[in-house]
């Protein structure tokens, strides 16, 4: 996933002269091919968050095409009221890039883990909000929000868990979610990022009685597919590397809330910090998102 | 590219100041002396150097006004009014409902760049559309209104760094030093003393100062214009928070208080006896 977002961000910059790619000094390696090709369109604002997006309303305004890179604890956590009032406001065309969202840094701590950014972001006017589970869904999300007239964010999770998808999205196709596993069961499970691959594994292996759905555009979500998806199920699980507040769990019970007559309950991260250091596996398992969690969930509930 | 401004607008800082109290009795609304202290700053930047082709507020090669301290932001509708760009009934109607301007800068409309009040935003939007321009060799300029006050914020200084760094010298930023903040002088709430040297020490080609005398304001800047060394500009304009109003001036309560009858009477004929 990650190699696939280098290659985007150099087609875009390529074919585009007016795509900037500004860092807040994150990102190693993922720049090393733009930096070589196209070394004028990438911006290192330095370890001031802050001022990057300022700047990249500044160049919004005058024509050029930001993508504001940051770890997802710092973009949009950090600069959320710079995201607000200087580009959200306005609507101007900004692609926010929120990397290592979740759990990803697990090593790190508090300070770098983060499972509140879309909750942050929902309630901005004129955001979009996109959680691609692979690199098929990064590919399609980029390219949907590039071709926004308006500020969009794409929360980048753990990149390595592998395709849920067989093959590239269809440039044509136009909705909030794709479906993964598709065989009208009885019940459904709508899961966004890494939660997708965890959860296909484990429905797959167990045979368990549900459809699996990828919701990789957050925001917003189109109420009728999300009700005709959720009709006449009688279990609908929603599984999230978020917290149980305020992301897609909330998003499809805000949508669903007194229309339908079901079982409804999100799996995500409970309103607890992380206590321990360890591995990502070691932090899904504390945080109850690893496999046999997700397996307890759907068969439980 | 030319000015817009022609014969008629004159941008007369004591006019500027009625259209204030004007406005700012008729909405019943706060900020005055916020307004009053970057008065003569304004004048001359709309009566002699900003460039809008055609006289259109979003021509993309105009320059660019910033007005990253909002709450000055009744001295800059009185220009917007002289440029024709917001209605002149606007001072009658400030803040009646259903209208269209807020007592902070916000974009959206005709001459405000910027959404600001939550301070610390527009000078970082100003270096994004410095660095814009120099990316483009428009020879756009632009210029960014900062408060003392507004120093406080650390994106000031983000800012600062960054417009150094990408060697900005098409930005102008105007410290609007007029030593008040909200809760009192900004030397006792937080200082932002020797903010000439601080920009120094930052990369700025800086300069002093009196934020009121009109042609200091017209000399520097026109200085700065023409100075492209790849440093950015500081201007540090000494002002009097209030200006214009004895009642006012360094009077820091006049950052809230609201005009009654008998006050919005005395400033106004102030004024008269001033113009004479």
């Amino acid at each position: 996933m990650r190699r696939t977002l280098a290659a985007l961000l150099v087609e875009a910059a390529r074919a585009h002269p007016e795509v900037l790619i500004l860092t807040g000094d994150h990102g190693y390696a993922l720049f090393d091919e733009l930096r070589k090709t196209r070394p004028e369109q990438y911006v290192n604002c330095g370890v001031a968050e802050q001022n990057m997006v300022g700047v990249a309303a500044g160049m919004a305004k005058a024509g050029f095409r930001p993508i504001v890179y940051g770890l997802a604890s710092f973009i949009p956590i950090r600069v959320l009221e710079q995201i607000k009032l200087d580009v959200c406001y306005e609507g101007l065309p900004v692609i926010f890039l929120g990397d290592g969202a979740g759990l990803v840094y697990s090593t790190l701590g508090a300070s770098h883990q983060c499972f509140e950014d879309v909750a942050a972001l929902r309630p901005l006017p004129n955001i979009s909000i996109f959680s691609p589970a692979d690199r098929f869904e990064l590919v399609w999300s980029f390219k949907r929000a590039r071709r926004l007239n308006g500020p969009s964010y794409l929360r980048l999770g753990k990149a390595d868990l592998g395709d849920v998808h067989a093959e590239p999205l269809p440039d044509e196709f136009d909705h909030c979610v794709r479906g993964v596993i598709d065989a009208s069961r009885e019940n459904v499970c709508l899961a966004s990022g890494s939660m997708v691959a965890i959860s296909k594994r484990v429905i797959e292996r167990e045979g368990l009685d549900y459809d699996l759905y990828s919701v990789l555009k957050l925001k917003k979500l189109e109420p009728q597919q999300i009700l005709d998806l959720c009709q006449g199920r009688k279990r609908i699980i929603v599984v999230e590397e978020h917290s149980i507040y305020g992301g897609l769990g909330s998003a499809v019970a805000e949508i669903i809330a007194g229309r339908l007559q079901c079982s409804f309950q999100i799996g995500g991260i409970q309103d607890r910090f992380t206590e321990h250091c360890g591995t990502y596996e070691y932090l899904l398992s504390h945080h109850q998102l690893d496999e046999a969690a997700i397996l307890n969930l759907l068969q439980t509930h | 590219m030319s000015t817009v401004a022609s014969a008629n607008q004159s941008f007369d800082p004591i006019a500027l100041r009625q259209a204030v109290l004007d406005m700012a009795y008729n909405g019943s609304s706060v900020h005055i002396a916020c307004a009053f202290s970057i008065v003569e700053i304004l004048a001359v930047l709309y009566r002699k150097h900003l460039r809008y082709p055609d006289g259109r507020y979003d021509h993309p090669l105009r320059d660019y006004l910033v007005l990253s301290k909002g709450h000055g932001v009744m001295a800059q509708y009185a220009c917007l009014i002289e440029m024709g760009w917001i209605e002149p009934g606007a001072a009658t109607n400030y803040f009646k409902d259903g209208t269209r301007l807020h007592g902070l800068s916000e974009v959206g409309i005709p001459g405000l760049e910027v959404t600001s009040g939550s301070l610390g935003h527009g000078l970082s939007v100003g270096a994004g559309l410095a660095f814009a321009a120099k990316r483009r060799n428009t020879r756009q300029m632009c210029y960014a209104i900062v408060g003392d006050g507004e120093a406080n914020e650390g994106p000031i200084w983000e800012a600062l760094l960054f417009a150094a760094q990408f060697k900005l010298d098409n930005l102008i930023v105007i410290i609007d030093k007029n030593n008040y903040q909200a809760m009192g002088l900004t030397s006792e709430v937080l200082s932002t003393e020797d903010l000439e040297t601080k920009l120094v020490a930052f990369g700025f080609d800086a300069t002093t100062i009196d934020g009121h005398d009109e042609g200091a304001i017209d000399s520097a800047l026109s200085i700065y214009q023409s100075r492209k060394d790849g440093r950015p500009k500081g201007i540090v304009a000494e002002t009097i928070k209030g200006r214009g109003i004895s009642f006012m001036e360094n009077n820091n309560t006049w950052h809230y208080r609201r005009l009654s009858a008998n006050t919005y009477g005395a400033a106004s004929t102030e004024l008269r006896r001033r113009s004479r």
